[in-house]
């Protein structure tokens, strides 16, 4: 009886031990979805882990876009040869880490990004979204574009993501995600700097190659200042 | 990129925006009591951002224009207006404009330094009204050929089958 005893001791133990690791295991699994964004409409609890890539240049060719806007118009966006850098950002209106771009979109004015920096908001067109939804996130006033062709050019891996085309250039200089709008705007800022030292570098070394250094009196003006009497 | 809508095609080139949307008008046909509405066609073409919220010929936009840029509008109206003088002129869509074609007087608002123009035509049994903005009357020359390249791109279709919509 006394083996016996031990060996359904034993037994139970160690059923308990399997138990208790299934429900860790469990626990975990229905952890990492919550914090993914699925259930049934709850906010997630802390940060969404994302990856930040932006402002990495992939220096890939950026695309014009075409679709509809949320209340049907036919709608074509020019994204290259503009004056001005365009942020791409593709949104949908049922991941719920979306929610805070949208309404971080809404606030208007330039959004703390570069100065004459234009951002358009990208969801996947009618056939994969709700009109009516996208219309009730889109903020007054801002460029909402449905286009899944823009998604499938830009090889979007899913939203929120971010895309930064350089409009002269027609080439993208920074894409990634990013869990808040305040991060985007560090990184587009930081990467827009980056671009303009690196400008201003280049200039530098073409100058230092052609012998013009710090000090050259070819860098400094020989005629006389125009006083403004002259036409 | 080409975008068509309502019986409107356009061809947009490079460094353009265009938006056609349809607006509504109040129509009465025969033996009908109170108002319906029938949807007409806009479109809208510019080589600068189209701001979200614009009037059918283009208030809202034509404020933002630089001295360089253009903007296109071809508004149709409904088709008790096929056969009155203001659409006689038989033509069709102009598909080329000279710079002369352009005042600040045909301005539907003026706006200083700009200059417009602007012609009624019916095209496919449609009547239209085509209003061309420049930013810019002094840079005519260098603006017109720009617009002319996007004009040819405008395709008009047949009238679209009506949507009646319910009486108000």
């Amino acid at each position: 009886m006394t083996a016996l005893d031990g060996i359904q001791a034993a037994a139970t133990v160690l059923l308990g031990l399997l138990v208790v690791g299934l429900l860790k295991s469990h626990a975990d699994i229905l952890r990492q979805l919550h914090e993914l964004g699925a259930g049934r409409g709850e906010e997630p609890r802390g940060p969404v882990p994302v990856d930040l890539a932006m402002g990495s240049s992939s220096g890939a060719k950026g695309h014009d876009m075409s679709g509809h806007t949320p209340d049907g118009e036919a709608a074509a966006v020019a994204v290259l040869g503009a004056t001005h850098d365009t942020l791409l950002a593709f949104l949908s209106s049922g991941c719920l880490t979306c929610n805070g771009f949208w309404e971080a979109l809404g606030t208007g004015g330039d959004l703390g990004l570069p100065a004459g920096m234009r951002v358009v908001a990208v969801t996947k067109g009618t056939g994969d979204e709700s009109g009516s939804a996208v219309g009730g996130l889109a903020p007054a006033g801002r460029t909402v574009l449905m286009s899944t062709q823009a998604w499938l050019d830009y090889e979007v891996p899913g939203s929120p993501y971010f895309v930064h085309v350089n409009g002269p250039t027609g080439r993208v200089v920074g894409e990634g995600t990013a869990a808040t709008w305040a991060q985007v705007v560090g990184l587009v800022s930081r990467a827009t700097a980056d671009r303009r030292r690196s400008r201003a570098d280049g200039i530098d070394q073409e100058l230092t190659a052609a012998g013009i250094l710090p000090g050259d009196p070819s860098l400094y003006p020989t005629s006389p200042p125009l006083t403004g009497d002259h036409e | 990129m080409r975008i068509s809508a309502h019986g409107l095609d356009v061809d947009v080139p490079s460094g353009w925006e265009g938006r056609i949307r349809e607006q509504h008008l109040p129509f009465a046909p025969a033996g009908s009591h109170g108002t319906q509405f029938r949807a007409h066609a806009v479109l809208h073409a510019a080589d600068f951002v189209l701001p979200e919220e614009r009037g059918d010929f283009g208030s809202g936009a034509v404020e933002t224009m630089q001295p360089g840029h253009a903007f296109i509008a071809l508004v149709e109206y409904g088709t008790s207006s096929v056969g009155t003088a203001l659409f006689a002129s038989g033509a069709g869509m102009p598909r080329h404009l000279r710079p002369d074609d352009f005042n600040p007087r045909q301005l539907q608002r003026t706006i200083p330094g700009q200059a417009g123009t602007q012609r009624f035509f019916v095209e496919e049994g449609r009547a239209f009204c085509l209003y061309v903005v420049l930013g810019s009357m002094a840079a005519r020359g260098h603006v017109v050929p720009r617009v002319n390249a996007v004009l040819p791109a405008i395709r008009i279709g047949p009238p679209v089958p009506p949507e009646w919509l319910e009486a108000m």
